[in-house]
């Protein structure tokens, strides 16, 4: 039900590693901010909006996944621009559109699997020192992904059982029994997870 | 953490993302249609308390970067969080702490339904618009350098939403707590 935003492409986006990817995000982004010369962020947003666009994304995809961020933005810069300078909102607008562009074609070019294997690994020193189980936050996360259908379906039969009975269905009258047909399966879902010994101390190696 | 939170918290992230599903709904006299998801911070707080709550709330984040299309409206990936409205997004994580924190301490069962709602109300107030809005906004500001005074103002138009939600949440907080009681529970 819950397909990832990326799409399947040979770019060297899609073949360089996530973790490669993260931090040219990263570094980017905070480089971008230290620099105010449109010379230097106009050429930024070209070349995002150049690798935006050839990451395989189909064309009105590619604007739509845009369309929200670039709303507030556009409300945003004009507030700036009549507040401030419209040079700084020009500034501004460049710099973060190049941002935005750049994290939407990471997005677009790297697959679901290959983000959760890397949290897994850059969870590891954090599981060594034991604070966190990188086999708990997998386990998570396949849980959420696992139970979302159900739980749309729970909302169905809620709203189908609302209409029948002639009632309009809102959100007051929803969350409720949502909420609490969906949490009380937790308990057996925990049984069964205990059952399969999936959440098994670390032998410790001798 | 016990098998039954880690379930828990899963399960209140699957929640969420299924607010995201459900159409937005308008009030007449609110500019900005109200969408269920929106509501999921308070409730996260009310419901299963400060830690679960943020950790499901730390879970959703995680879902949203890596590229999933959970946030209403089908949105999602990095951009979300890199743009404007990231400071949100990452608030909703505080937020919900903070809210838990409070309908932790406020709300104790055998106490009168008015003094849960007003429990739950309260909680829900100052986490889920006081403390989000003061990560969210500051934000906004340093990522796109429009003024703080003008974001708040521009801010106020979702206030009277934001109300409205609290008070479902409320609501539903407290028809939770009386149907299958979760928030001092601990395995």
């Amino acid at each position: 039900m819950l397909n990832g935003l990326n799409v399947e492409g040979t770019t060297p986006l899609h073949r360089m590693s996530v973790r490669t990817k993260l931090a040219i995000l990263l570094v980017c982004g905070l480089a971008l901010y230290a620099v105010s010369s449109l010379y230097i962020l106009i050429p930024a947003f070209v070349i995002a909006a150049a690798i935006y666009f050839t990451t395989g994304l189909a064309f009105r995809e590619a604007i739509s996944r845009l369309k929200p961020i670039l709303f507030t933005i556009m409300i945003l810069l004009i507030a700036t621009a009549y507040l401030t300078s419209i040079h700084e909102a020009a500034e501004s607008f460049f710099r973060l559109m190049a941002i935005v562009l750049f994290a939407g074609a990471v997005t677009a070019t790297t697959a679901t699997g290959a983000f959760i294997d890397e949290i897994t690994l850059l969870l590891q020193p954090l599981d060594r020192l034991g604070l966190v189980r990188a086999a708990d936050v997998g386990l998570a996360f396949g849980l959420v992904l696992r139970f979302v259908p159900d739980i749309f379906n729970h909302y169905q039969s809620i709203k189908e059982a609302h209409r029948a009975r002639g009632l309009k269905v809102r959100p007051l009258t929803i969350l409720a029994p949502l909420i609490i047909l969906t949490l009380k399966d937790a308990d057996t879902i925990a049984m069964a997870i205990d059952a399969r010994g999936f959440r098994r101390p670390r032998e410790k190696p001798h | 953490m016990t098998t039954r939170d880690l379930v828990l918290i899963a399960l209140f992230t699957a929640i969420i993302v299924v607010l995201g599903l459900i159409p937005p709904v308008t009030l007449g006299f609110i500019p900005v249609p109200i969408t269920a998801q929106s509501m999921g911070v308070m409730l996260a707080g009310c419901i299963i308390g400060a830690k679960r709550g943020a950790l499901a709330y730390v879970l959703l984040v995680l879902l949203v970067a890596i590229g999933l299309p959970v946030l209403a409206g089908g949105r999602g990936g990095l951009a979300i969080i890199q743009g404007p409205t990231g400071g949100f997004v990452i608030g909703w994580i505080v937020a919900t702490y903070v809210t838990g924190l409070i309908a932790e301490r406020l709300v104790k069962e055998g106490q009168s339904e008015v003094r849960q709602f007003a429990g739950f109300f309260i909680a829900s107030i100052v986490g889920g618009i006081g403390v989000l809005y003061a990560i969210g906004m500051p934000w906004v500001t340093a990522v796109t350098g429009t003024p703080l005074s003008a974001v708040a103002t521009g801010s106020l138009a979702f206030i009277p939403g934001d109300l409205v939600k609290a008070v479902i949440a409320t609501l539903a907080a407290r028809a939770v707590l009386a149907g299958y009681p979760l928030l001092h529970a601990r395995a």
